[in-house]
């Protein structure tokens, strides 16, 4: 029986190796110095990463989705902390019915998120705007935000509030001192999650895009179709450096249990 | 925490921003629906005959539905073992999560484009083949369906493996112990004890991925070129080239109603095979 379990482990090894693999040869070809993609290189070079720099769209792009992202994961994780405060300390009545609203985006599919979002976003005059990518990116963003928010939320024992309230606190300073600092780690997790999805998000964001906006995600999609430069082998690998960074923080400052437990929600 | 207080009416203030944020997502499905079946101001059902007519269009809804079936299943078996290798592996799984986070969360543009360089017809694996000789010309490994079964897979197992893994992490660890005291090798074990407590989990991703498959545009489009469409590349041409938002409405409306009725027939053979419990 113990080479069975010899083999599977092996089989999972060398799985698990393959899930990052076609981001390393990315990353492999983009220090290429000649003009195609090529892995492994043969000559290595800084080149491609240059031209990605001069060219001022890339920059741009970078900087307009690193900006959404940032504009997205503040904006929800307040509205979700917001809402899960009410729900936990007001109505815990309601929170099923808000969750299975809240969770609903999750069972459309993304070609008919994208329609939907079209429609929404046009009928406010924000097509082609940042505001119209952010407003759709806090829909798509909301139920992973407040998964976190609402688990640390509830495990707060209700007597350190009353506890503050008898000592003299207002609502307001119990609120501050004592709910907040306990769900930092919800909050955290939601932060660099909803930040995460919305620096990546490419399938509905194609739809929103405009002559004077587009984000990182799309710009690589629109280029992948029609050039075969190692400078998308360059700004790819930034792009994922910016996730892996933020995977970085997300373990160190709230750890990554929270992906692997199915009791909450 | 969960006290019942009295809310202020100021309180009320706080579950606003969600509820417009709500307001907007679920008027935004509505507005979806007037598209699909008012054209020019008239009702009009005529993208939901032609999608009904053409024989071309449901080839279209077939290859997105057994493609997606296809994705589905291959990532949960392909996640088993990289699941058991992480629940197993008390001191390495943080940083081994990490190795199944990163691919996962890294945008869905980036991992194709990397299926490009490597399935092209002068992509790693053709360069790699040619150069041990296996083969004269580049097989062809994109731009048709198994591109995009590829691709889509490997976009998707990361998530199986974290959701088969939040079931393994359920089990109690004195189960497997006590299945051991009584008796049952590793292999019984795991036959009679882990598998069957970790398919709820399974059973999840399965019905993620189905449905993250179906409304996939990204990947089909790269992966598979123009002329094996998926109903999100449909879709996505119908809106971005044609500028048809009735017809692209009637297409996404259709979607949906293919993802819920998938949705009930996968929680019903779940329902069957688990039993009450989930």
């Amino acid at each position: 029986m113990a080479h069975r379990t010899g083999t599977i482990r092996i089989l999972g090894i060398a799985l698990l190796l393959s899930l990052p693999a076609p981001i390393v040869i990315v990353a492999g070809a983009s220090f290429n110095g000649g003009g195609y993609i090529q892995f492994p290189p043969d000559t290595y070079s800084l080149r491609w990463y240059l031209e990605t720099f001069t060219d001022p769209r890339w920059p741009m792009a970078f900087a307009v989705s690193f900006g959404i992202a940032a504009a997205t994961a503040v904006i929800i994780s307040a509205v979700n902390f917001m809402a899960a405060y009410y729900v936990v300390r007001y109505a815990p009545r309601i929170a099923s019915a808000l969750e299975l609203a809240i969770f609903s985006p999750l069972f459309f599919p993304h070609a008919a998120m994208g329609v939907a979002m079209v429609a929404m976003v046009g009928q406010f005059g924000l097509l082609g705007t940042a505001p119209g990518i952010i407003l759709a990116h806090l829909v798509i963003t909301l139920p992973f935000s407040y998964r976190p928010i609402h688990i640390a939320m509830r495990s707060i024992d209700p007597d350190l509030i009353r506890a503050a309230n008898v000592m003299g606190a207002s609502e307001w300073q119990a609120l501050r001192d004592i709910v907040l600092p306990l769900c930092r780690s919800g909050i955290l997790t939601s932060l660099l999650f909803a930040g995460i999805i919305s620096f990546d998000e490419v399938t509905v964001t194609m739809f929103l895009i405009g002559p004077n906006i587009t984000t990182l995600p799309v710009q690589i999609f629109a280029y992948v179709q029609d050039s075969a430069s190692p400078v998308l082998a360059a700004i790819s690998t930034i792009s994922v450096l910016v996730t892996f960074a933020a995977v970085l923080l997300l373990d160190r400052y709230a750890g990554l249990t929270f992906f692997v437990r199915r009791d909450a929600a | 925490m969960s006290t019942e207080e009295r809310a202020t009416p100021s309180a009320l203030l706080l579950i606003l921003p969600v509820l417009i944020l709500l307001v907007l997502f679920f008027g935004s499905v509505v507005h979806l629906f007037s598209y699909g079946f008012y054209e020019d101001g008239e009702f009009s059902t005529r993208y939901f005959l032609q999608i009904a007519d053409r024989p071309d269009y449901h080839v279209v809804f077939l290859r997105t539905v057994l493609s997606s079936l296809t994705v589905a299943v291959v990532s949960v078996v392909l996640a088993y073992p990289i699941a058991l290798l992480l629940w197993r592996s008390d001191r390495w799984r943080n940083t081994l999560l990490i190795v199944v986070l990163v691919p996962w969360l890294v945008s869905l543009v980036v991992r194709t484009y990397g299926w490009i360089v490597l399935l092209g017809p002068r992509g790693v694996i053709n360069e790699f083949l040619a150069w041990l000789g296996l083969v004269d010309a580049p097989v062809k490994l994109m731009f048709n369906d198994l591109g995009i079964i590829i691709g889509l897979t490997h976009v998707l197992v990361p998530f199986a493996v974290i959701s088969i893994l939040a079931s393994l992490l359920e089990i109690e660890s004195n189960l497997e112990e006590a299945s051991g005291v009584l008796g049952a090798t590793a292999f019984q074990t795991f036959l009679h004890v882990v598998w069957p407590l970790s398919l709820p989990g399974a059973f999840t991703a399965l019905m993620v991925i189905y449905l993250a498959c179906i409304g996939a545009i990204v990947t089909p489009i790269l992966l598979g070129g123009m002329t094996h469409n998926f109903v999100g590349s449909q879709i996505y041409q119908e809106v971005m080239y044609t500028f048809n938002m009735s017809k692209a409405a009637a297409w996404s409306i259709c979607l949906l109603g293919l993802s819920f009725l998938s949705l009930i027939l996968l929680k019903t053979i779940e329902r069957r095979l688990l039993g009450k419990r989930s």
